[in-house]
């Protein structure tokens, strides 16, 4: 009966404000019920989950909360909160955040937080779902006077691997405290920023250099490099001594762009995770490779990514890019991987892709692994297509010859109504539980009923692993069952 | 009654409407800041929410360009907003440029103008008036959604 109370009490608190103060209303709804089983599951299980997120706008100030909710019939996965809050007040000089808010210093070699737009994540050990951001509770001001920019917060951020049915204390063990100053001239950008962390394990202090900028129409520049300036001097740069750098340089002709990154990180995963220096690996949208991706160890990385894209007469556009990355834990791991991707259009309405890749990849045990694939979308008629899409991949582990297919039908009405096929095929041993091959089967459909509602449904089998989105990796479990997902935005 | 609840949530959601963009300031490709305000057009502003990592995406980035040359005499402008984090980031610049992208392209490393306003999918197009108000959304781009986005930008013209 309280948690009726406490949500009626919350619905109040979310309404209320608007009419009285007149203010502009806006946020977005996400629920989504699941029935099936995930890994170690016996017996299908029923779950429901749900995230309101309303924001109020009055001129320069904007509150905004966040009411998660995860209901299952075991009681001690069941959680109702509001799992975000803010208050902020904005100028075009002065912005001044209370509350849950993201930040990144840098390309997130310091601090990085972020959310991940509709995606929900579980884990095997608390199988309690919840959205997946990355924040941080506390207060951010940052102050922009023509090319000088500077901020300053303090705060905890969130463990993300703890659901919010668990204490703060583990969602949240780190404080900290940081400032960042930056300055801008002839189109370079100069920046330093010192970060404190304090935990259980004591406090450490974190400064950190930037430049950035344009040097002439062909060529720009990204470094930044950051190191532990408490518990070692300056200029250590043993393999002990926290320390980090990446660098990446851009050229540009014409319909050429050519991206070339380098990294170096040694002993730096901060906190619980606060940061997450650049990976230097590239996202593939491509299922296959998207699952193979190499994971970024912050405590010995070094290595580079080299990328270039190619756009022809006919907009048809090839895209390279090279890989490498290096671990030394007493024994050394190489990771290499090389990567053609080549898009274009058939008969001005047919839109065809094509990739091949091989890498090496020690850390997963797969040697010369080889992926190939392709992606159509048949245009038929004015407003609508057809996509097939097939990829192979195929590497050895411990001298057994390991295939992976994926097959994809798929019908796309406008944007409107989309549904798809998908059948996945395995015969790698560390996933087919002892059978000689493994096959997941699963169809997908999504009707967009309009600019604000949509609905999602699958139902069968989704393959679980690595997966990347938005930069982030994280794991996704296997699952057998329906899940149906409406959005709403107001 | 836990269903009861969530619908009932949903349903106070739903007693409230309009979206207004607040401004917002960004970098650019040449590394100089901008802001909304500076960007929109005078009567329409079409905004792509993008990542270098998303294929549909990059597929709507040509017919976008071919809307910018069409329509930013009439009044028309658009902005990309792209959302790589730091792991893509250093590539939005080169491919950029290799898309040959015609009109202005803002760097928001952190998502937050795209989280600001709810939005939860790549690609997302806004239409904004010239009041600021967002008066049509669209998610992701498939083939024939050109034909989309230039009926509704004809509409909205002709209510100007």
């Amino acid at each position: 009966m309280g948690r009726i109370w406490k949500m009626i009490f919350i619905s109040c608190l979310l309404t209320i404000p608007c009419i009285t103060l007149n203010a502009q209303v806006k946020g977005t709804n996400l629920i989504e019920y699941q029935y099936g089983e995930l890994p170690g599951d016996t017996a299908a299980l029923s779950t429901i989950y749900d995230r309101a997120v309303v924001n109020f706008y009055k001129k320069s100030f904007r509150a905004s909360v966040a009411l998660e909710q995860f209901y299952t019939r075991y009681e001690n996965r069941n959680y109702l909160k509001l799992t975000q809050y803010s208050i902020q007040y904005q100028t075009d000089q002065l912005e001044v955040k209370i509350g849950n808010f993201y930040e990144t210093i840098g390309r997130g070699v310091l601090l990085r937080s972020f959310e991940i737009p509709g995606a929900i994540l579980e884990d095997l050990s608390y199988r309690s779902r919840h959205y997946f951001n990355h924040d941080i509770l506390g207060f951010v001001a940052k102050y922009r006077y023509k090319n000088f920019t500077t901020k300053a917060m303090y705060g905890q951020p969130l463990n993300y691997v703890f659901p919010p049915s668990q204490d703060k204390k583990s969602r949240r063990p780190d404080i900290i405290e940081a400032v960042y100053s930056d300055y801008s001239f002839k189109g370079q950008t100069f920046g330093a920023s010192a970060l404190r962390l304090t935990n259980a394990s004591g406090s450490k202090v974190y400064g950190m250099v930037t430049a950035s900028g344009k040097i002439n129409p062909v060529v720009s520049y990204y470094t930044e490099f950051a190191k532990n300036i408490s518990n070692y001097a300056i200029t250590d740069f043993s393999g002990q001594s926290p320390n980090a750098f990446y660098g990446n340089i851009n050229l540009v002709f014409k319909k050429t762009g050519i991206t070339a990154e380098y990294k170096k990180y040694t002993n730096f995963l901060l906190g619980s995770g606060i940061n997450e220096p650049p990976a230097l690996v590239k996202e593939y949208s491509y299922k296959l490779l998207n699952r193979s991706t190499h994971v970024l160890q912050p405590l010995n990385e070094s290595g580079f990514q080299l990328e270039a894209y190619y756009t022809f007469k006919n907009l048809s556009t090839l895209t390279l890019n090279n890989t490498v990355a290096i671990n030394d834990f007493g024994e050394r791991y190489v990771f290499q991987e090389y990567f053609a991707e080549y898009d274009f259009t058939l008969s001005t309405k047919h839109d065809i892709k094509v990739f091949a890749d091989y890498a090496e990849d020690p850390f997963t045990l797969e040697e010369h692994r080889i992926s190939l694939g392709s992606l159509i979308e048949w245009r038929i008629f004015k407003v609508s297509n057809i996509k097939t899409e097939y990829e192979f991949q195929t590497f050895n582990r411990s001298g057994e010859s390991v295939q992976n297919h994926v097959l994809t039908f798929g019908y796309a009405w406008k944007s409107k109504f989309i549904c798809s096929l998908t059948g996945e095929y395995s015969n790698d041993p560390f996933i087919t539980d002892g059978s000689s091959n493994k096959i997941w089967l699963g169809t997908n459909i999504k009707f967009q009923l309009n600019n604000e509602n949509s609905i999602q449904l699958f139902a069968g089998q989704r393959r679980g692993g690595p997966a990347c989105n938005a930069g982030i990796c994280y794991e996704v479990l296997d699952f057998k069952g329906i899940e149906i997902r409406m959005t709403n935005r107001f | 009654m836990k269903t009861f609840i969530m619908i009932c949530s949903i349903m106070a959601c739903t007693l409230i409407k309009a979206q207004t963009v607040q401004n917002f300031q960004l970098k650019n490709l040449e590394n100089q800041t901008n802001s909304f305000s500076e960007l929109r057009g005078e009567k329409l502003t079409l905004i792509d929410f993008w990542a270098s990592w998303c294929k549909p995406c990059l597929k709507a980035i040509p017919e976008l360009n071919k809307i910018y040359a069409e329509y930013e005499s009439r009044g028309v402008k658009i902005i990309g907003i792209n959302c790589d984090g730091p792991r893509s980031m250093a590539k939005v610049a080169p491919l950029s440029q290799s898309l040959q992208i015609k009109y202005p392209v803002l760097l928001d490393i952190n998502s937050e103008v795209m989280n600001n306003l709810g939005l939860q999918a790549f690609p997302t197009l806004i239409l904004v008036n010239f009041e600021g108000k967002i008066i049509w959304t669209h998610e992701g781009y498939v083939t024939g959604d050109l034909e989309i986005i230039i009926s509704e930008i004809e509409k909205n013209l002709g209510n100007r």
